[in-house]
């Protein structure tokens, strides 16, 4: 054989190496390459994937419209079947929820600043937040404070007077409501 | 000019790391007799093991070894995470493919004679490395906790318990304690992660730190052996092009074979009849030959002895001869060892278990019926008699109840006049008669009212179906889909519980037209095609839309409607795994798959041709360099591979 041991740093290949030496390296080097890639995609691609995905919204039922009064917030307790990848369990969403004689408004319970449960005071009738102060309106839009947004409002839907909500979460922080 | 720069970047390295060094000790060594194919086994065997790292290790980002969640957790990776369905696959595969690599490692170090004086070491460190591959495989399959997972660890587990003395307690610490449970999962789960396979790293090491030590034995032939070769690159280029065929095999079979969906884990149900992975089979065949107290025989002595024999080859055969024609001891018994294992294996294969039917399914459906009986059991089904009659608590209430129709004393003669022409025995008898029926069929159908000895179910037994509802009970089913719904089901197994649970009602595979007198439909509804209120291309979906009436029965629509759907899930009747693979089944007779891929990343079918086409294109430019490329020297120093 041509080069065996005079040369040691010889892994790549150089002008010692006969052709057939050479094109064993680059070949075997291709070979590897191509199965790497072949094997590396899908690693890849799996670990990026669901990290982009949606988080998938339900339909939530609440219960009879009648029982909300008119022109007050109320926090509601609802049951929901939360889906998180391959866990399902049984979770209690909070919603605040204003009936109108027109219909009814159901706000997400997070404050859109950095996502803070806000509470309501009916002293000064303003949705108030603790962590750094934002306060709203009976309609949701900001009155003071950091938020950049006014309150979420939830999609609703009627049947036969049962109010039903679409849970969805949405990005803190932002100027324009986002789907999270 | 890549290589000025990579020179530059490795001088800087090898000046605080000998990164040239290392390498130089991989890959330069002179192999007796050269390169071959011969040789590629064991390489190949070791990058489907790094394989199996890596697409093992990758899992964990998705798959978590819990009871409730295992099996979830891995159908969300094999479902909903791009390429999930290529990681699984090419670790379910690779498995298998280990196993083969592994035992054609040994049979041709065996044919050559390459476990003789110096390489016994070798040899020893290969039969642990064989056990630790086959260990790997035993703990791997019960991760899924499928129904192969669940009957896997069972068998294993009452196998070692046979071992005398101290098997009660070798069962305890595989179970975790008395029973399968939680703790069983995390153990196969931690010793097939990290234990068994830090060992198979470490044993991997020592069996190619000897290999390097004592030189590979090369051809038995010592002319042949005289002549040198080097490891790199030409037995490296070889190894390379095999493992690439290797993984694409296995792309290939993951893209085409995927590993089948067994349906979640259900110690309950009885109507599964387990089978071991294919590399177990000849141990499972075997274990046939000992039965009762001979059992221990088997489970003790096959792998004790087999181990012993392995591990004292080198020992027992020191003579100096490696030519496979002469040594006709060594070869005989490589032939009988290889028969015995394939014979067995195949046997295991085919054979289904002896003396045990398949349960009817849940407790309180009657048992199936033999032979002739069987047919006229059909009969009274897709005639509709079960509409108005019941039997072993399933059926209509408007006719006397049948289950012991056969004990009442009733002639041949009498049955078959009460068939053809009810009103001649009572003129006020609103049984419709059976005019249509052959002669065989009326015979048939008397043969199995006549086998009917059952004592009718006194409470109404879970399972059964519901005679008339309350007129005034709301139509439809009873609530929300289950956790059933979420569980990806095997359509195989559902299959069988299917034509035990509910064709009696929906009919054979969902088609058939039951009579439902007092219902606005008149016939119970039709599963295979569903009704399309019911059906959704998707299969959760669709899952879900069946799930409520399995789970909470049904009233259907109609003034009084015979048969209502019972409430298989609230009563317990059928286990959440059960509902689920009941529920894969109908979907696959609507052509739903219900573990089809949402989210593949590239679709099988797509990613292999696209994955081969890549390794020929690549061909192309390499024979292209081959041909015409790089200075030709004609002075004979160019030897074609």
């Amino acid at each position: 054989m041509e080069d065996n041991g005079t040369d040691p740093d010889n892994e790549i290949g150089d002008e010692n190496d006969g052709t057939r030496r050479r094109f064993l390296k680059r070949a075997t080097g291709v070979v590897t390459l191509l199965c790497g890639v072949i094997v590396g995609i899908p690693l890849l691609g799996s670990f990026i994937g669901p990290a982009f995905r949606s988080a998938k919204t339900s339909w939530i039922k609440v219960g009879d419209i009648g029982a909300l009064p008119v022109g007050s917030p109320v926090s509601l307790k609802v049951a929901d079947m939360q889906v998180d990848a391959y866990v399902r369990e049984s979770v209690i969403r909070h919603l605040w929820a204003v009936r109108h004689d027109s219909g009814v408004t159901v706000f997400s319970p997070t404050c859109t600043h950095l996502g803070c449960q806000y509470t309501w005071n009916a002293a000064s009738r303003h949705f108030e937040c603790p962590c750094h102060g934002s306060f709203y309106a009976l309609d949701g839009t900001v009155l003071g404070g950091p938020a950049p947004r006014p309150l979420d409002t939830l999609q609703t839907r009627l049947e036969k007077n049962e109010l039903y909500v679409e849970w969805k979460r949405f990005r803190s922080g932002a100027p324009e409501k986002h789907p999270v | 000019m890549f290589s000025r720069f990579s020179g530059r970047i490795s001088a800087w390295i090898n000046e605080r790391w000998p990164l040239s060094a290392s390498v130089r000790l991989a890959l330069d060594e002179e192999m007796a007799g050269g390169s071959s194919y011969a040789y590629v086994f064991g390489s190949s065997a070791l990058i489907v093991f790094l394989l199996q790292a890596a697409t093992g290790i990758w899992q964990l980002f998705y798959y978590v070894p819990v009871l409730g969640q295992g099996y979830n957790s891995l159908n969300y990776l094999r479902t909903e995470v791009p390429f999930g369905w290529l990681i699984h696959g090419l670790h379910f595969w690779g498995a298998s493919a280990m196993v083969v690599l592994v035992i054609l490692h040994m049979s041709q170090v065996f044919i050559w004679g390459a476990y003789k004086r110096p390489h016994e070491l070798q040899w020893v460190s290969g039969i642990f490395l064989f056990l630790l591959t086959m260990a790997m495989s035993l703990t791997g399959g019960a991760l899924p906790w499928d129904k192969r997972s669940y009957w896997l660890v069972e068998v294993a587990s009452s196998a070692a318990g046979t071992v005398p003395v101290v098997g009660d307690f070798i069962k305890r610490i595989m179970l975790g304690g008395g029973v399968i449970g939680q703790l069983t999962l995390s153990r196969f789960f931690i010793l097939h992660a990290a234990i068994l396979s830090g060992a198979l790293l470490v044993l991997a090491v020592i069996h190619l730190v000897a290999l390097r030590k004592v030189g590979n034995a090369g051809p038995w032939d010592e002319r042949k052996r005289a002549e040198k070769g080097p490891f790199w690159p030409d037995q490296v280029f070889k190894d390379g092009l095999v493992a690439a065929l290797v993984t694409l095999l296995l792309v290939a079979l993951s893209a085409y074979f995927p590993p089948p969906f067994a349906g979640m884990a259900d110690p309950l149900d009885a109507s599964y009849i387990p089978k071991p992975e294919w590399n177990f089979l000849f141990f499972y065949q075997a274990l046939k030959f000992f039965p009762g107290h001979l059992e221990v025989i088997a489970t003790v002595g096959i792998p004790v002895i087999g181990t012993l024999l392995l591990f004292l080859i080198p020992f027992a055969d020191r003579g100096a001869e490696r030519d496979p024609r002469r040594r006709p001891a060594a070869m005989a018994g490589w032939f009988v060892a290889a028969g015995i294992f394939i014979g067995l294996t195949l046997a295991g294969a085919v054979s289904k278990p002896e003396g045990i039917e398949p349960a009817a399914g849940p407790a309180g459906a009657p048992p199936a019926p033999a032979a002739g009986e069987k047919a006229g059991s059909d009969l009274f089904r897709s005639q509709g008699c079960i509409a108005c009659h019941r039997i072993g608590g399933i059926g209509g209430e408007i006719g006397p109840d049948l289950s012991r129709e056969g004990l009442a004393g009733r002639s041949r003669q009498w049955l078959e006049t009460q068939l053809r022409d009810p009103k001649s025995h009572n003129p006020a008898s609103i049984m419709p008669p059976l005019a249509g029926l052959s002669r065989g069929e009326i015979d048939q159908l008397i043969d199995y009212l006549l086998s009917l000895k059952e004592r009718p179910d006194t409470g109404s037994p879970a399972g059964s179906g519901e005679a008339g509802p309350a007129a005034d009970a709301p139509a439809g089913p009873r609530g929300g889909p289950g956790a059933a719904a979420s569980i990806i089901g095997s359509g195989d197994h559902g299959a069988i519980l299917f034509a035990a649970t509910c064709a009696s009602c929906h009919g054979a595979e969902g088609t058939g037209k039951v009579p439902n007198p007092g219902s606005r439909d008149g016939t119970v509804p039709s599963l295979n095609p569903v009704h399309p209120d019911e059906f959704s291309p998707d299969p959760q979906a669709f899952a879900e839309k069946l799930d409520r009436y399995i789970q909470h029965g049904s009233r259907p629509e109609g003034p009084r409607p015979s048969i209502g759907m019972p409430a298989f899930g609230d009563s317990h009747a059928l286990t959440q795994q059960q509902i689920a693979d009941l529920e894969a089944y109908i979907l696959r007779l609507n052509n739903v798959d219900r573990a089809a891929i949402a989210h593949p990343g590239i679709a099988p079918k797509v990613f292999f041709p696209a994955a081969a086409a890549v390794f020929l294109l690549a061909g192309v430019p390499l024979w292209a360099w081959w041909r015409f490329g790089g200075r030709r020297r004609r002075e004979g120093k160019e030897t074609v591979s």
